[in-house]
């Protein structure tokens, strides 16, 4: 008799050689494209080789050379230092906004499936209002909005990139939970009389985890560039942190002068990018699911 | 007889390349020319997958290992794609379980048999397609539906339509998967009786494959028993019945409720199938009583014996049975004091659908899904909801548990008012009522342990329980402390709905409900289940309101039982005496149609007056379909209440007369009613 007596949770966290090669390619790719990042990022948090924001590295604009793999700016700052350092930034940003936004967009969603009526309306036109203002726009108004007190902290960049994806979450959360709330298990809990959040959060959450899953790693796919965006228009992050779109958009005018400037940020931008959305893939074929691109 | 069809060590396995799982090994048999053959087995135990690959079909992730499948002499796992096309539907065609699903739901019924026609060319000299479609509508017993979608028939009249495709171009063998599975009781007769018609007149052969020993009493010559992949007996069909020689046979047989009144307390199989358990002897040995250490190594091979027969078991001999058929031995309850009412519901009268502001101007009313329904419950009693599929017996039970607020009439507990939404009523009363649901799969949360689930309803019931006591009601349903830390899905479907007993229990209810909580399950674990639910109704003195489509299965466990059609209550009786004199047309028509465990030539009665419909919400709903209706006012007037010893009877036909039978049921009155019913019914939701 085969008894599955030891905890499935432990094993899930010791690196078991059968399971990795048992993931999807795309996964494996993904996971290795993702560690090196989280490596580099890492690394960049305590070390670089020069400071990111010491000047005069070097002379300004002279291209790749091994002290400097990415050349030099304008005003002389070792770009490749600065871009180490702006990695935990980026990965820190879209992290913490993802999971503010998937907080918040699962909780109002599965609530709003599970409960319905017209608490399930009303919610639902905001989020459709919301979902029909494209992503930057959305974005820059609730910059404008926020003040220039506020205007270039990391929390703003956090709190937009939250509200700008909990809507397209709320959608997601909402549609798993309805088809959820139909289940057997979910009328025996209203059978005891359970409360709505209890209801919600004991017996849908758990089996919404799935789909949420798939949709949390997508969502972050996403968030680079979202970021990177803001950060290229002057919206982001206050220079001089080295955040990956800013550095692109101070380095634009030496597109011809030291393409290799821009290349950097943008070559990690794309890495970090492709890297999610492979992990994303293979995430969601072994949990049986499939993405909703493009939402 | 020359063999038509002839399967010689048939091995077939599933998986991938790394790691085979042999499903069916070794199945030898052949079918003669217009021989029906029946393949009866518990789920998992291959006998579709012999069935389908008759067809020459087999899923992407199956492989044939070894044998040969011989039809007419040509070997079909040999034959190509195109050769076996031209054979299948031709020569052999395939009537499935769910004929909702197997005909195209956007096209219409007559354009889907024409296909199978032109597609064999298979019209016969001289007849045009039309003319040849009508036929074949005439064969099964339905007017001409050709210009009719299927979700215009009912699920009775689907079914004919998918036999009258399969025997559309005269096929030499018609393999049949579970054809019946899932129609009710009534309309599962009619269309054992349309198949035993075709034979004889089509003259084709058939390979019946189902769970349902009693369903092959009627129509197969011989049966297969299949367990675990392998035959381990053949035999003619009325002999299996009788004495059958494999252990697994005999505890398929005593497994299945009858209505004949003696209680064999089932003794049923033990465990369930279970392919990491196998040993390399015979495969039955876990479960076997007469299982020797000689059983674990030898491997089993069918031998024949007698005439015809074959068994592969080396000790059929010695093992034979202590036949005790318990004398009725009826719990003393039903005889003792009547204690007092628990629930009483009166003049309930439900609908599904709020009427609009819209509505409600116009006077418009959603018709009633179910009207005066009078009813009560003793404590510690069962009384069995019994009924076709919607006929509004789950319905019943959402507006008791509180699910459906009622549009009208008074529910009770104790006498205390219940209130109409689940929010309303207290928690007190939201323990005293506990409900357990038809499939276990989908009322246990699959993300959360057994511990979780058994200790949340504790939590919120706020009731003090230590790790012994709940031990404790987990052996209560028959497991033990080791499931605690395991995951619904790893435990069987019996298993599963113990725990959605044991669930129920642990908070100490007065009522349980039990919504078709047996029909999702195997015959052989199903009498389990009812043994459970038996001593837990002498322990506990927990009433239930045990709902069902089964007569044979409620006959065993029930008090009372109350007979319900389209909504409204045909007959209450004590359970002896409903079974007995079944009064009631209605009834008569469902202890009819239960098939018996020998050959009974059923006979449907046609009704008398089948073109008068009720008029909705006041004639008898049974107008138009009862055999016994006396005229136009069944259908325009209320059918009074005519109250008997027990319970009562709603009927137009005077008592006196119902007494009487019109057409003895001879055949019936002698031998036993058997009925394996595990056809689950459409839950209607």
């Amino acid at each position: 008799m085969t008894m599955i007596t030891s905890n499935p949770a432990r094993q899930l966290f010791r690196f078991n050689a059968g399971y990795w090669r048992a993931t999807p390619g795309p996964f494996k790719v993904g996971a290795i494209i993702l560690a090196a990042h989280a490596l580099f990022a890492v690394i960049g948090t305590f070390w670089t080789p020069y400071g990111f924001a010491e000047m005069g590295a070097g002379l300004p604009l002279s291209g790749a050379s091994w002290q400097h793999p990415m050349g030099l700016d304008q005003i002389g700052r070792d770009v490749f230092s600065r871009f180490m350092h702006g990695a935990h930034i980026v990965l820190l940003l879209a992290f913490a906004g993802t999971m503010l936004g998937m907080v918040a967009g699962t909780t109002l969603g599965l609530i709003s499936g599970y409960v319905g009526g017209w608490f399930d309306e009303i919610t639902q036109r905001i989020v459709e209002a919301m979902i029909s203002i494209p992503f930057l726009a959305l974005a820059l108004v609730m910059i404008i909005a926020a003040g220039p007190t506020l205007a270039g902290e990391p929390v703003l960049i956090v709190f937009v990139v939250g509200l700008v994806y909990a809507p397209r979450i709320t959608r997601i959360a909402r549609a798993a939970a309805m088809e959820i709330a139909t289940r057997e298990y979910v009328a025996v809990a209203e059978l005891r009389g359970e409360g709505t959040w209890s209801i919600v959060f004991r017996e849908i959450l758990p089996n919404a985890a799935n789909v949420l899953l798939v949709e949390f790693s997508l969502r972050l796919s996403y968030a680079p560039i979202l970021i990177g965006a803001l950060g290229f228009l002057g919206f982001g992050i206050r220079p001089p942190t080295p955040e990956w779109g800013l550095m692109i958009s101070e380095n634009r005018n030496l597109l011809i002068a030291s393409p290799v400037t821009v290349f950097g940020p943008g070559l990690g931008l794309a890495s970090l990018v492709i890297g999610f959305n492979l992990f994303t893939d293979g995430l969601s074929r072994m949990l049986g699911q499939r993405p909703v691109m493009g939402a | 007889m020359k063999k038509l069809i002839d399967v010689r060590n048939l091995n077939i396995a599933y998986g991938a390349k790394s790691s085979w799982t042999n499903v069916v090994q070794d199945v030898s048999f052949e079918i003669a020319g217009g021989e029906a053959f029946g393949l009866v087995g518990e789920s998992g135990c291959g006998k579709s997958t012999v069935a389908y690959r008759l067809l020459g079909y087999g899923t992407i992730n199956s492989l044939v290992q070894t044998g040969e499948v011989l039809f007419d002499g040509t070997d079909l796992l040999k034959l190509d794609t195109n050769s076996l096309t031209k054979l299948r539907g031709n020569r052999i065609a395939l009537v499935p379980q769910n004929p909702t699903t197997s005909l195209s739901p956007g096209m219409r019924v007559g354009s889907q048999i024409r296909e199978m026609i032109a597609a064999h060319r298979a019209l016969p000299d001289g007849m045009s397609m039309q003319s040849r479609i009508v036929e074949l509508f005439a064969l099964v017993g339905l007017p001409d539906v050709g210009h009719r979608y299927p979700h215009e028939l009912s699920g009775g009249q689907q079914q004919r339509v998918a036999i009258a495709m399969a025997v559309a171009c005269n096929p030499d063998l018609l393999v049949l998967d579970e054809p019946t599975t899932g129609l009710d009781v009534t309309t599962q007769r009619q269309i054992i009786q349309l198949l035993g018609d075709l034979r004889s007149r089509i003259g084709m052969a058939m390979l019946y494959v189902t769970h349902d020993l009693a369903l092959l009493a009627q129509i197969a010559d011989r049966v297969g028993v299949m367990y675990a992949g392998q035959l381990v007996e053949v035999a003619p069909c009325d002999q299996l019945l009788a004495a059958p020689a494999h252990p697994y046979s005999r505890g398929l047989i005593t497994s299945i409720p009858t209505v004949d009144g003696t209680d064999r307390r089932a003794q049923g199989l033990r465990g369930v199938l279970r392919r990491d358990q196998m040993s390399t002897g015979c495969k039955f040995e876990p479960r076997c009583d007469f299982a020797t250490a000689a059983c674990r190594t030898t491997p089993q091979v069918l031998e024949p014996f007698g005439e015809m027969r074959s068994v592969a078991c080396m000790k059929w001999r010695e093992a034979t049975v202590p036949q005790t058929p318990a004398v009725k031995p009826r719990p003393g309850a039903r005889t003792a004091a009547k204690p007092g009412r628990l629930l009483s519901i009166a003049d309930l009268n439900l609908s599904y659908g709020k009427p609009s502001i819209f509505d409600r101007f116009l006077g418009k009313t959603s018709p009633s899904i179910v009207r005066d329904i009078d009813l009560e419950l003793r404590a510690g009693e069962v009384v069995a909801l019994v009924g076709e599929s919607g006929s509004g017996k789950s319905t019943i039970a959402r507006a008791i548990s509180g699910r459906l607020p009622p549009r009208a009439g008074l529910i009770s507990l104790d006498g205390d008012l219940l209130a109409s939404t689940l929010k309303s009523r207290s928690v007190e009363q939201l323990r005293q009522i506990q409900y357990i649901f038809q499939n276990p799969d989908a009322s246990l949360n699959p993300r959360r342990r057994i511990r979780a689930i058994l200790e949340r309803p504790l939590a919120h019931f706020g009731i003090e329980m230590d790790e012994m006591a709940l031990e404790g009601v987990l052996e209560n349903v028959g497991l033990h402390a080791g499931y605690l830390d395991r995951f619904p899905e790893q435990l069987s479907g019996g298993e599963r709905q113990r725990i959605a007993i044991a669930r129920a229990l642990l908070v100490n209810p007065k009522l349980l409900i039990c919504d078709e909580i047996l029909s999702a399950l195997d015959v052989s674990v199903q009498a389990r289940i009812v043994e459970l639910l038996r001593s837990l109704k002498e322990k506990h003195a927990v009433a239930m309101l045990f709902i069902s489509h089964d007569l044979a299965v409620v006959q065993q466990l029930a008090d009372r039982v109350a007979v319900l059609y389209k909504g409204a209550l045909m007959q209450l009786a004590d359970t002896d005496t409903l079974l007995d004199a079944p009064l009631h047309p209605y009834t008569e028509m469902l202890l009819e149609a239960a098939p018996g465990l020998s050959k009974d030539h059923y006979v449907s009665r046609p009704p008398a007056m089948p073109a008068s419909k009720a008029v909705h919400g006041i004639g008898c709903p049974l107008a138009g379909r009862c055999p016994r209706q006396v005229g136009t006012i069944c259908a325009e007037t209320r059918p009074p209440v005519q109250e008997t010893g027990s319970g009562f009877v709603r009927c137009h036909v005077p008592l006196d007369r119902l007494l009487f039978r019109q057409v003895p049921i001879a055949t019936n009155t002698g031998d036993s009613i058997h009925r394996a019913g595990t056809a689950p019914a459409f839950s209607g939701r």
